[in-house]
């Protein structure tokens, strides 16, 4: 009974996906890049025009890059929306933007359990990080999938993405908050530099983890068009 | 095999798989090799050498009593103490260790500061002539530093730039200046400053002194100071030598070279300096009877001055290689036991994980073996993250973080295992807590949201560590709030735990008066504890009181009795309360159920038992602030322990085992333990002891340092109950405890079988390292009593759950053959 639905569901999805399935690694080069210029430009603008940067003023940078990022992430993805028959580009912008803040209260509670200061000092940098966070991972999966459950499930819970689209979103997410992960060891440590501070090595971990992501995203893009280049032969 | 068994015909198959006396004989070998090892290793390591007790005093001026020698010369007494009225004033100059930790050896800040310590030895200098040359009395300025630096301003190890360090001695007799680029050693400058001052030598040093800053001294006065160390070193060298009676100092060593005007010995070290002291005492005698008839020559001197540095610089190296040496065939032989021991228990564990948990066909367990290593590999991970930050002082010193974070981090991928559980598409069931599914999906989630709350609670509870202890903290704000607010948080914790346990025993299948006497005497238990934390805690009342004592006396005998009387006696009240209903209704598979509950009951009961025992007595011997975080640590557990029974097949027992290991290992930190010995609650470990005994405080104190991990292993029973346990379904007894008993007990022994070797390991290869007695030592002390801990709550584990289920078996063969009689009659 189990096995008969996960196949039916399978099935399921590959025939919604079909559309957008064949998405080319050319594509999802290009939309991936116009991420990480998007991401590049928030941090060029920040040191360069604004002159603050993450170390020495960690809120106001963390908001000034997801102010960029949201709008890109949002615009971009809201083009790959699963049910396009359905649904329009405006509302799939619109499900983009409501994802913002449910993913920041996901990001900050997980932060919080795993060890994040809580306090009133704390309350923006948390608040922007979570903010940058849902950027990365709730944002670009709500303008896609909106409110699919199986979607959402089988994206974040057992991380089996099917086709590019899957891909795009899953790899850099779990990216980002690996990386996040990762970036909080240095923490703990008494090497007595301002950057060990709440959340500017996790922001740092995340962003690297995110652009690992989707470098591999690419990759695995690009393979499956090597592969079924080879099952078409 | 108790003969209502024997009817079971299915027996489980288990191929190659080992019995269940095997299996333990296995245990038990490899629990004794871990302790084998371990007590070889620490009295390796840390080695018990005869030390002298006590301060030098005057008898420092006289020759050792034991020496062979008859030199007696009391009137030769030039650097007596009296006559020498020194004052010590020791200065620590902080600030140029600060630079080079911030900015390294070129730091800017060093040229400033560098300048400012020379103003402050210019300022200390120019006092000192002034007092001088008004004749008030001799100075010595000494300028030392303790360490040298890396470029980048690192230190402690044990490179030329780290030791690279200045020495300064400015006396009085400054006419004469020696700089000198040798390598001195640290212990020489204890024995050196002494004769300096003309106090004596420290009795325990195994430095000689350092002749060149003597200079320049009378002749009779080198030759002096050279004695008076000599008898030093003498001493302790009879000391520490295995039989100190004077006939072990006759020189028996062979004089191996006549020619030279040294002598060179062959013979033991012990020997050889004995020889060495002997020859250097007899020129000495020589050269004072020629001093006095005024014919004593320069090489005279010159020989004994020799003769002295021979013998000292020998007997030092001796000295200093006993402490520092290590017996490597010992260390070596402790270490391979541990390991032996770790790979036996580890061994074990993956023949019982692959026993009781066969790998399914491929085609039908692809998703399901995908699905439940996140979880298991997380739970390697962290003992593996655990081990590798032993290395670094830093971690270790904050190793509450670590702990934390993985815990959470587990806890977090159970969460996401258990969202994985159900199916997609699922929502509607997730949240509709009316189904079946969903409603235990539902509990699980709650369980785990409530554990990592309580986790991040307990974790703001003590800022802990050694770096980051200044930053606020629940305690600390507690504290600042006043005695009110903590005693109202007090007060909620145990009626917290009261409830609890309350709630807890009423969940009990069988209901009878018995349970509720029960119930009631833990009522009292309860209300004994909040009476003794109203009248007598963080009132002022000192804990020496007569009636505080008393009070705390009978809390301890009402639950040790209450706990000892409920284990031993549950399986027998509960079967006979089962025995009244039996005889109405003699259904024909009554034994299989009544056996089956009869077991889970008595187990349930004895760890409920345990448990709140446990809390009860934690709530009565912890300081006032951490009864909160006591009662946090048993709402953890106890949602661990159902998150697991909602669980089913989905959570493996011995990830549950690991997740309350974890819990254990997290919470003692989050009462506000460290890894160094400063944390050790000392004072509250004579509550309710009239009398000073090293025994009973040294327990107390042992309880209350180790309450979390005590309680998560005394929890284990508790989690037992919640199996399926069906006694008729295993082919026999042996196997039905190795299914319900095997993880439990090797699940806390592997794991901590592996932090302990590690940490072994780790602490040989870091003898040299700075901090090896400030960090790694204490570090070591808390592991081998954690082992201690694990092997004591396995133990209670393994015996009360094989005591219950023999009891009930036996009671259960009992009621069938009453049951067969009346049928026949």
């Amino acid at each position: 009974m189990k096995n008969k639905k996960k196949g039916h569901n399978i099935k399921d999805i590959t025939r919604g996906d079909a559309v957008v399935q064949n998405l080319s690694p050319s594509k999802v080069l290009l939309s991936h890049l116009i991420c990480g210029i998007g991401l590049a430009s928030s941090f060029w603008l920040a040191i360069n025009i604004y002159s603050i940067n993450l170390i020495d003023n960690p809120a106001s940078t963390l908001r000034l890059i997801w102010l960029i990022e949201v709008p890109v992430v949002v615009l971009l993805y809201s083009l790959f929306r699963k049910d396009m028959n359905q649904s329009s580009y405006l509302k799939a912008v619109a499900r983009g933007l409501l994802g913002l803040p449910v993913g920041a209260v996901v990001h900050a509670l997980g932060a919080i359990v795993l060890g994040a200061p809580v306090g009133t000092q704390y309350f923006l940098r948390t608040l922007n990080w979570s903010l940058l966070m849902s950027t990365f991972t709730f944002v670009p999966a709500a303008s896609v999938y909106g409110s699919s459950w199986v979607d959402w499930h089988r994206i974040f819970a057992q991380t089996k993405p099917i086709g590019s689209i899957d891909y795009m979103i899953c790899l850099p997410a779990h990216g980002a908050v690996i990386g996040g992960w990762f970036g909080a060891w240095p923490m703990p440590l008494d090497w007595e530099r301002t950057w060990q501070e709440w959340p500017i090595c996790v922001t740092y971990g995340a962003i690297i983890g995110y652009l690992v992501g989707m470098l591999a995203s690419f990759c695995s893009a690009v393979f499956r068009v090597s592969s079924q280049h080879v099952k078409g032969d | 095999m108790p003969a209502f068994i024997t009817y079971n015909t299915k027996i489980r198959q288990t191929m190659a798989s080992l019995t269940c006396t095997k299996f333990t004989l296995l245990a038990a070998a490899a629990i004794l090799l871990q302790i084998t090892g371990l007590s070889l290793f620490v009295f390796g390591f840390f080695p018990i050498r005869p030390a002298l007790s006590g301060v030098s005093g005057p008898e420092s001026f006289r020759p050792p009593s034991a020496s062979c020698d008859s030199f007696e010369d009391q009137n030769f007494t030039a650097l007596h103490p009296d006559q020498l009225k020194s004052l010590y004033q020791v200065l620590h100059y902080l600030g140029l260790d600060h630079v080079g930790h911030l900015g390294g050896r070129s730091s800017i800040l060093m040229g400033p500061k560098l300048q400012e310590m020379d103003e402050v030895i210019k300022m200390i200098h120019l006092s000192t002539i002034q007092t001088q040359e008004s004749g008030h009395g001799r100075t010595l300025l000494v300028v030392v530093s303790d360490h040298g630096m890396q470029n980048n301003g690192n230190h402690g190890g044990s490179s030329y730039e780290e030791t690279d360090s200045l020495a300064l001695f400015i006396g009085p007799r400054n006419s004469h200046a020696s700089a000198t680029d040798d390598t001195i050693n640290q212990v020489d400058i204890a024995p050196t400053l002494a004769l300096l001052f003309g106090v004596p030598i420290p009795k325990n040093n195994a430095g000689h002194l350092i002749v060149d800053l003597f200079h320049p001294i009378e002749d009779h006065q080198l030759l002096r100071v050279l004695e008076l160390n000599s008898w030093q070193l003498l001493r302790l060298l009879q000391a520490q030598s295995t039989d100190s009676t004077c006939g072990s100092f006759i020189c028996q060593a062979v004089k191996k070279d006549y020619s030279s005007g040294l002598d060179e010995y062959e013979g033991s070290l012990e020997e050889i300096s004995s020889c060495l002291y002997l020859d250097a005492a007899a020129l000495h005698r020589s050269w004072k009877s020629k001093h006095a008839l005024r014919s004593a020559s320069n090489d005279d001197l010159l020989c004994t001055v020799l003769a002295y540095s021979e013998f000292l610089r020998t007997a030092s190296k001796q000295l200093s290689h006993r402490a520092t040496d290590k017996p490597i065939g010992l260390l070596a032989s402790g270490i391979m036991a541990m390991l032996l021991s770790c790979a036996m228990l580890l061994g074990l564990l993956f023949k019982l994980d692959k026993e009781i948990y066969p790998r399914r066909e491929p085609s039908l367990s692809n998703l399901q073996i995908y699905k439940f290593q996140l979880a298991e590999v997380l739970a390697v991970v962290v003992m593996v993250v655990i081990v590798l930050s032993m290395g670094s002082s830093s971690l270790v010193e904050e190793e509450q973080y670590l702990w934390h974070f993985m815990t959470s981090t587990f806890f977090l991928v159970l969460l996401r295992q258990t969202i994985q559980s159900t199916k997609g598409g699922d929502l509607s069931n997730l949240l509709n807590s009316s189904m079946g599914n969903g409603n235990r999906t539902c509990i699980q989630l709650c369980s785990i949201a409530v554990i990592v709350i309580s986790l991040r609670i307990l974790r703001g509870w003590h800022q802990g560590g050694v770096n980051w202890t200044h930053l606020p903290d629940i305690s600390k704000s507690l504290e600042m709030a006043g005695s009110s607010c903590i005693k109202s948080f007090q007060l909620l914790s145990v009626v917290l735990v009261i409830s609890l346990c309350l709630y807890a025993l009423s969940s009990l299948w069988s209901k009878s008066y018995i349970i509720i006497v029960i119930e009631l005497s833990y009522l009292c238990a309860g209300l004994l504890v909040l009476q003794y934390v109203i009248k007598y805690q963080g009132s002022g009342i000192a804990a020496s009181d007569n009636d505080a004592s008393l009070a705390a006396r009978l809390i301890y005998a009402f639950l040790v009795m209450l706990t000892t009387g409920t284990v031993i006696a549950s399986p027998w009240v509960l079967s006979f309360q089962n025995s009244h209903t039996d005889l109405q209704d003699l259904t024909s598979n009554f034994q299989s159920m009544d056996l089956s509950l009869l077991i889970k009951d008595s187990l349930f009961l004895s760890g409920t038992t345990y448990m709140f025992g446990w809390c009860l007595l934690q709530l009565l011997l912890q300081q006032p602030v951490n009864l909160m975080p006591i009662s946090l640590l048993l709402i953890q557990i106890l949602a661990t322990i159902y998150y697991a029974s909602h669980g089913g097949a989905d959570v493996k027992q011995w990830i549950e085992i690991a997740a309350l290991y974890y819990l254990g290992m997290a919470g003692h930190f989050s009462l506000g333990n460290t890894n160094t010995l400063a944390t050790i609650d000392v004072a509250r470990a004579f509550i309710g002891i009239s009398s000073h005994s090293t025994v009973l405080s040294g327990l107390i104190m042992f309880a209350i340092t180790y309450a979390s991990p005590m309680l998560a292993l005394l929890s284990m029973v508790m989690s037992i109950s919640m199996k399926d346990i069906n006694p008729l379904r295993e082919a026999n007894m042996g196997q039905l405890f190795k299914m319900i008993l095997g993880f439990p007990c090797l699940v806390p022994l592997a794991l901590n079988s592996l932090l302990l070797v590690a940490y072994t390991i780790i602490l040989l290869l870091m003898r040299n390292h700075l901090f090896i007695w400030t960090v790694f030592s204490p570090k070591y002390m808390y592991i081998v009593v954690t082992t201690v801990c694990v092997l004591v709550g396995v133990l209670i584990v393994a015996s009360t759950v094989t005591y219950i289920i023999c009891a009930s078996v036996f009671l259960g063969r009992r009621q069938y053959k009453d049951h067969n009689s009346c049928v026949n009659s």
